[in-house]
């Protein structure tokens, strides 16, 4: 546990600024691309009685996702996130707000 | 106090679903067209306002007191049981010969298609042999039908009996009183439909003279085993026979 | 007149029953017969097996009890267990045994050898018939993209092995049976509480049923709460075009002219509004945008709906002040199908209002949330994703707003007839049958000729399968092991079932989950279902310590939670995170924020609106060619008002062609006043194709064929009661 939190800050350090997802345009990522890359990079620890809390988009609102993506920095996982591209991000980002809790087709399933 | 099965049946609450019908088909194996239940149609109210609700009237064999087909049958294959006041049909004495369908001012007997003898509603007797309630009872969506002994306030039916004595109602033919044990609650819905009863005239002479005992024994002795010799000479494909059919369950 | 009732107190011989004839019968036949019930020849004997089972005969999937004796389900009960149904079983369910023992199974493979739709088949190995789909499923998608094959699976405890094939397999374009019937309401009822509420019709004092017909479409556990309802003296206000039973059960039934459903909603509104009726804490604290609602429903006075509706306008408003006084437990029953209008997502928006303004959610006897049962979803996969994929379903964009797992089956099929924006080539359906349910058969037949393969898999040969290029043969519910299923119900609880078989299963039949991991491992996506139905359930079940033993134990396993309240402190899941009465998201759109009414054109004798619907012995086509509930109806009539029947010297049970915009149909005609002078009314299940479907082939006429593919324009839902049909009579 001890190792994964040093291993966080340290990437942390490295990567600095620049992380922050240009969202301007909400949505605009393909989500379906989106889905699978969230799958396949963030459900790995985000599940039921996995290594972080599970998640799914109707976890939050719209908002809720938007500030996440604004400044991941503040992260645990924040490491995880620089090893993705901005089209990557943008793609999950359209994925999670695309069906948030308060969108028009909130996620069935997770 | 005798056991009387009956029921006391909230015609109000049918929504004429046919729940009990489809119930009563698939448990007692009944086939065809036949049927031993029934829902009656109300009529059509077509005004908005303080409109009366349709009321649709089930129905099934009414277990009577004084049921008009077991004097007419003349073989004793029909009659009340002692046990619990069910009017049964022993399939082996039928003749198929028709009198007590006719006996009957609601048209609740008919004759089995396959089995080609006198059929009716028994209150499921071989569901209640192995503890279930008769099949239209337990299936109908919105329970309006109360089922037990109408002697026994602790049955459903007794219960409600009891409790709605100065409610309830038989619907009776008044030329054909047979003191049927279906009792129904609140506004029962269509009256007119049960008919006079169509007694056999050969039989008159039996209807009025002899007991009902000396009648089966007779029967059984004479009329009956002649009958039922004849039957088996004549009639073809009386056996019962398997539940599904042809290509069923092979 | 002769016939009576009598009343129970004056009846002579209750209380001596062992009367002469009585006690003599008794002696007699008791005494032929004492070693012997004398009538039980048949049905269950002692030795019986009980089993547990979920009734498939429609989507309300209701626990039941299989009675089985020697290998043979003798019979269903329903489970007195089972809140859900209220321990009820309906004609239909009761059915459910023929489902297993019709002569009109589908028995092993087939495959197509003459023309589409010519029903010549020949019989062919599983093996063959999975080694055919695999190669057919590869090559379209190597040619068109994965998005090139379709699925579509209708409402079935294994449709989301389906939906999961698809998935793995890379197609976006997965469809059920929702689109046309009910999305336009949970698009509504999303689109204004952020959710798609539960009636707790329980507990309701009052109710406006409009666009529902809950005493014979029957869905557990309302139409029997319903009833409880009314006995405990709740009001039933039914507005419908037909005298349904559901009006035949009213206190008070409107023959409301179609399509003017939101007229009244809107007056409803206007009244409440006007004369301050409306809940104003509960507006004030949870909804958005009732200033603007007050100005939009200003002028939608009783007297200006009176003469959309054929109403009175003094029952508008004293419905609406009836309404106003049992409110909270009243409601404007949310209903369920709503693939009727071309406008059916904002008709169904403005009774999400009223019940609004009735400030009911989350409180007795009015809507409320639905709860979790906290089933997990089984066992996880991580499908691939191709690169080389479209960006989106094929139908994507044709509605404002789509739910991308439904789409919308009108606007695919058109999307495919079009070949834009990209081709499909193959369609694989499960327990569904488009070519009975969907409007336009003919654009049906065209876009299933427009493939170049497909597999239907069914227990009898729908009409859907007899276009199919490959048949398989499903099992019944009753002969296999299905994934647990949650369910919910007002007051009923939410909660959790399974099926496992109750007989083995007959003839070649197979499971669709079987089929889909079939072709999985041949197409090289055997990973994605790699594990068994009991491994699945145990993923499903991880979260609820002592959920399968309840299964086991009652077929059912509840995990009760609170029922009211359960908003306090929360938002609405909309974008004001307020109960939207002005749906800030439609304005941003382009949409009509609020729901704007358009009066319906005018019908006549030579121009009539067609409306379809079913009664509680049919489920659309799911339970149709039941030799069991064929008795009740064994063929569809044209239902046609005396008026215009008498003028165009049509007697009842003419025969008489009703004709749409794209196909013409014959059917017997039943003129009664059940229905409107302007509208006629025939149920959905009849004039089938289909020759494997002996009990109604020949009978009836189809709805599909007569009715026009119009559609919801926000959520893409069919629109079916908007085609004006003529109707004649057949000459002699």
């Amino acid at each position: 546990m001890l190792k994964r939190i040093l291993m966080v800050l340290l990437v942390l350090s490295f990567i600095g600024v620049g992380l922050g997802v240009s969202l301007a345009a909400d949505g605009k990522g393909n989500s379906r691309k989106g889905k699978y890359l969230y799958r396949k990079n963030c459900r790995t620890c985000h599940v039921e009685n996995g290594k972080a809390k599970e998640l799914s988009p109707v976890s939050k609102t719209q908002a809720q996702w938007k500030t996440t993506f604004a400044d991941p920095k503040k992260l645990p996982c924040a490491g995880e996130w620089a090893k993705l591209s901005d089209k990557d991000l943008t793609d999950i980002y359209a994925y999670l707000w695309g069906h948030a809790k308060d969108s028009p087709s909130p996620a069935k399933c997770k | 106090m005798a056991k009387q099965l009956g029921m006391v049946i909230d015609a109000n609450a049918c929504i004429d679903c046919k729940g009990c019908m489809v119930a009563c088909k698939v448990a007692n194996q009944v086939p065809g067209d036949n049927w031993r239940n029934w829902i009656k149609d109300g009529a059509m109210d077509r005004s908005a306002k303080s409109k009366k609700r349709m009321v649709f009237q089930p129905g099934n064999c009414m277990q009577c007191d004084k049921p008009t087909c077991v004097t007419a049958c003349p073989t004793g294959a029909t009659y009340k049981s002692k046990a619990d006041g069910v009017v049964m049909i022993n399939r082996d004495l039928c003749i198929g010969c028709g009198q007590c369908i006719k006996a009957c001012p609601y048209g609740a007997r008919y004759r089995n298609e396959k089995l080609k003898v006198a059929d009716k509603c028994d209150f499921c007797s071989n569901r209640r042999e192995v503890g279930l309630e008769p099949a239209c009872v337990s299936t109908c969506p919105t329970k309006a039908r109360a089922f037990g002994d109408l002697n026994d306030p602790s049955s459903p039916a007794g219960k409600l009996y009891a409790a709605q004595k100065e409610e309830a109602v038989q619907v009776v033919n008044a030329q054909s009183d047979t003191d049927p044990n279906i009792y129904y609650l609140g506004a029962p819905g269509d009256k007119h439909w049960p008919v006079k009863a169509q007694m056999p005239s050969a039989f008159t002479f039996w209807k009025n003279v002899a007991d009902p005992g000396v009648k089966v024994l007779m029967g059984l002795m004479g009329v009956g085993v002649l009958a039922m010799l004849g039957k088996q000479l004549v009639m073809k494909n009386d056996a019962p026979e398997e539940h599904h059919g042809e290509d069923g369950h092979e | 007149m002769a016939d009576s009732y009598r009343p129970a107190l004056s009846r002579r011989g209750f209380l001596k029953l062992a009367g002469a004839a009585g006690a003599a019968a008794a002696l007699g036949g008791g005494g032929l017969s004492a070693s012997k019930p004398a009538q039980a020849a048949g049905g269950l004997r002692p030795g019986f097996e009980s089993k547990f089972t979920v009734c498939d005969m429609c989507f309300n999937k209701c626990s039941a009890i299989a009675r089985v004796q020697g290998g043979v389900v003798q019979k269903l009960d329903p489970n007195p267990k089972f809140l859900k149904s209220r321990g009820m079983l309906c004609a239909r369910g009761n059915a459910g045994v023929e489902q297993v023992y019709s002569r009109d199974r589908l028995k092993y493979p087939l495959l197509r050898v003459g023309e589409r739709g010519e029903g010549k088949f020949k019989r062919i190995s599983w093996d063959e018939a999975l080694d055919i789909a695999a190669e057919k499923m590869k090559s379209i998608g190597e040619r068109y993209t994965r998005c090139g094959f379709m699925f579509m699976a209708g409402s079935d405890m294994q449709s989301s092995f389906v939906h999961r094939f698809a998935e793995a397999y890379g197609s976006y374009n997965t469809l059920s049976h929702e689109s046309m019937c009910l999305i336009a309401g949970t698009r509504a009822f999303l689109d204004t509480f952020g959710e798609v509420p539960i009636p707790d019709m329980l507990y309701t004092k009052y109710v406006v049923m409009v666009g529902a017909n809950r005493f014979e479409s029957l869905v557990t556990p309302d139409s029997i709460d319903l009833m409880t309802a009314m006995n405990n003296g709740a009001k039933l206000v039914v507005l419908d075009p037909r005298y349904t039973k559901t009006a035949a059960k009213a206190d008070e039934w409107f023959a409301i002219r179609p399509r003017t459903d939101m007229a009244f909603m809107l007056a409803l509104a206007h009244v409440l509004i006007k004369e301050k009726l409306y809940d104003r804490k509960f507006v004030g604290e949870k909804t958005y945008g009732i200033e603007q609602l007050a100005k939009h429903v200003e002028p939608c006075t009783p007297q200006w709906a009176s003469e959309q509706c054929d109403i009175p306008a003094e029952d508008i408003a004293r419905i609406a002040r009836e309404l106003a006084k049992a409110a909270p437990a009243a409601m404007v029953y949310p209903g369920r199908r709503s693939s009727n209008y071309t406008d059916s997502t904002q008709i169904r928006r403005s009774y999400a209002i009223v019940n609004a303004l009735l400030g009911n959610w989350d409180r007795p006897g009015g809507l409320t949330a639905a709860r979790k049962v906290g089933l997990s979803g089984g066992v996880p996969f991580e499908p691939p994703f191709y690169e080389n994929n479209p960006e989106d379903r094929i139908d994507a964009g044709r509605a404002k707003l789509m739910f991308p797992e439904e789409g919308s089956f009108k606007l695919a099929r058109d999307a495919v007839i079009a070949g834009k924006p990209y081709p499909v080539k193959g369609w694989f359906t499960y327990h569904t049958n488009p070519m009975q349910t969907a409007a336009n058969r003919q654009k049906t037949i065209k876009m299933i000729n427009d493939m170049e393969f497909m597999i239907s898999m069914d227990i009898q040969m729908s009409d859907t399968a007899w276009m199919a290029d490959l048949v398989l043969p499903s099992q019944t519910y009753l002969e296999r092991q299905d994934p647990c299923t949650a369910q919910q119900g007002s007051s009923a609880c939410a909660c959790v079932v399974m099926r496992d078989p109750v007989v083995a299963p007959l003839y070649e039949s197979k499971p669709v989950f079987w089929v889909m991991q079939q072709i999985a491992r041949r197409i090289g996506l055997g990973e994605h279902f790699d594990f068994t139905i009991e491994q699945f359930r145990e993923k499903q079940l991880s979260g609820l310590q002592g959920a399968m033993d309840a299964l086991k134990r009652d077929g059912v396993y509840y995990n009760p939670s609170k029922l009211y309240g359960v908003y306090e402190g929360k938002i609405y899941k909309t974008k004001s995170h307020k109960i939207e009465l002005f749906n800030s998201r439609y304005a941003e759109m382009g949409l009509d924020p609020m729901p704007v009414y358009t009066p319906p054109k005018a019908g006549g004798y030579d121009r009539f609106r067609l409306v379809v619907g079913r009664n509680a012995v049919i489920t659309q086509s799911s339970s149709q060619n039941n030799s069991l509930l064929v008795k009740f109806q064994p063929t569809n009539h044209l239902w046609i008002h005396p008026d215009p029947a008498k003028e165009m010297g049509i007697k009842d049970g003419d025969w008489v062609w009703v004709k749409g915009p794209h196909g013409k149909q014959r059917l017997q005609a039943k003129v009664t006043h059940q229905t409107r002078p302007d509208t006629v009314y025939m149920a959905t299940g009849f004039g089938v194709l289909s020759t494997g479907l002996k009990n109604i082939y020949g009978e009836g006429a189809c709805i599909a064929e007569v009715l026009n593919d119009d559609f919801d324009g926000i959520s893409g839902n069919m629109a079916m009661h908007e085609t004006w049909v003529s109707v004649g009579r057949e000459a002699a």
